[in-house]
């Protein structure tokens, strides 16, 4: 009887294993196609009004399942007084926070309205490796809000001549918590 | 007639990503798995590569076979055009991992072109060349071939030396073709490293095949540097002369 019961036992926690074992790589490959089969938006990259850390007095003038990438019109990306004004605000404006580990990327993306005003600022940031990284806060906030506070972005038109919302954004290189280029 | 030549060839090259020939993984390679997999991913054919739909198809494309190196190539270009760097070089990651052959220009060139990532891209590059003859190969996007980005990286670097030795090496070269800015890059070197006279000469046989604004400038540079002003003045306003009339100048895409 006694053997019996532990033939039973061993038995048991042979297949509780074995059952443990299955679900364990049944529940991998979950993950592997869930990284590929998540929900997306309308479009990649597109951002939604968040009323907690959004200004909601910016407002897309066509509606948010209107708003174009910034190069859809053919052209390249193009800033109010050309890119050299875009490069001295950040020069007088940005104080380097100097540090030898703030290095990588920093992408501020953000939607310009038909008025040339900017709104819903969304932050990305990464090691030179391309992982993505936090960065000192000083640097981070520094940046978004010197973006933000470029109060005219140029205005873009359709080939009907309306005005149009589109998606923007600015890349900082960052090397040992200097801005190195402002991409693109 | 040269510049037709340029046009079909830079045309044969624009299109990011073509499509795969499916057939020849079913008939060739023997990969029925791959050849579904490409199959699915041909519908994508149709919708904008920004939209959920065109994400979903090449994840089922994925999923058919997660081995299929187009469909991640495919996928990460929309997130390298709306800046999301991370999700994209997770994607091209993959799609090296699984055809280095195919994709190593590809996210070398665009550590170059699109992040000024220019060890990154030497690295890729230089892994292509370990594994294929560089010289035949062609970025998918842009016009510049995968030799001349490399020597732009070096020069970016401060290897001006190497990258000279690399654009010579390359456009001595018999069965060398002449690229559409070629000439300019090389000549600007020059000048950088102060070899006047061949800077000179760089930039007259850019002029020869394909004159530029830029070119003009650079020859202007070249003469000042020279201590010839009137050459200077001459070379400087025809640059101006093309830029105000936006023609002749120099574009990547």
């Amino acid at each position: 009887m006694y053997k019996l019961v532990i033939y039973f036992t061993k038995t048991m926690a042979k297949n509780v294993i074995l059952v443990l074992i299955i679900c364990f790589f049944i529940s991998c490959k979950s993950d592997k196609m869930a990284n590929y089969q998540k929900e997306y938006l309308r479009h990649v990259g597109d951002i939604e009004l968040d009323s907690l850390k959004d200004n909601n007095n910016f407002k897309t003038c066509n509606g948010d399942d209107k708003v174009f990438q910034y190069f859809n019109l053919g052209n390249g990306p193009v800033y109010v007084g050309e890119k050299s004004a875009l490069l001295r605000t950040f020069q007088t404006k940005y104080k380097p926070v100097l540090n030898k580990n703030q290095n990588g990327l920093i992408r501020i993306r953000f939607i310009v309205n038909c008025e040339g005003q900017a709104g819903r600022f969304r932050v990305l940031q990464s090691d030179s490796n391309f992982n993505e990284t936090k960065f000192d806060e000083k640097i981070v906030s520094q940046l978004t809000e010197i973006t933000k506070g470029i109060k005219d972005w140029v205005i873009l038109y359709n080939k009907n001549d309306n005005p149009i919302d589109y998606y923007f954004y600015l890349v900082f290189k960052i090397d040992d918590g200097k801005i190195l280029e402002i991409l693109p | 007639m040269k510049t037709l030549f340029y046009l079909i060839f830079a045309l044969s090259f624009s299109c990011s990503y073509s499509q795969p020939n499916c057939e020849a993984y079913r008939y060739y390679y023997k990969d029925t798995l791959k050849y579904e997999a490409c199959k699915k991913a041909e519908q994508v054919e149709g919708h904008y590569q920004f939209s959920k739909e065109y994400q979903k198809i090449l994840d089922e494309s994925i999923k058919i076979d997660s081995t299929f190196a187009y469909a991640y190539a495919r996928k990460s270009v929309a997130y390298l055009k709306s800046g999301d760097f991370i999700t994209w070089k997770k994607l091209i990651d993959k799609a090296v991992k699984f055809n280095p052959q195919e994709y190593l220009g590809h996210r070398g060139y665009i550590r170059f072109l699109c992040f000024r990532d220019y060890k990154g891209a030497i690295k890729d590059l230089e892994k292509l060349d370990s594994l294929v003859n560089l010289d035949a190969s062609y970025t998918l996007i842009g016009k510049d071939h995968l030799i001349i980005a490399k020597a732009l990286c070096y020069k970016s670097i401060g290897e001006k030396e190497k990258a000279i030795e690399i654009l010579e090496m390359h456009m001595n070269k018999e069965d060398y073709f002449v690229d559409l800015y070629d000439y300019l890059h090389l000549g600007v070197l020059y000048l950088e490293q102060k070899q006047y006279k061949k800077a000179l000469q760089a930039f007259y046989k850019q002029s020869e095949d394909n004159e530029l604004a830029e070119n003009q400038f650079y020859l202007a540079l070249t003469y000042k540097a020279l201590k010839m002003p009137s050459n200077y003045i001459e070379h400087l306003k025809k640059a101006k002369n093309y830029i105000l009339k936006e023609e002749k100048c120099f574009k990547l895409i």
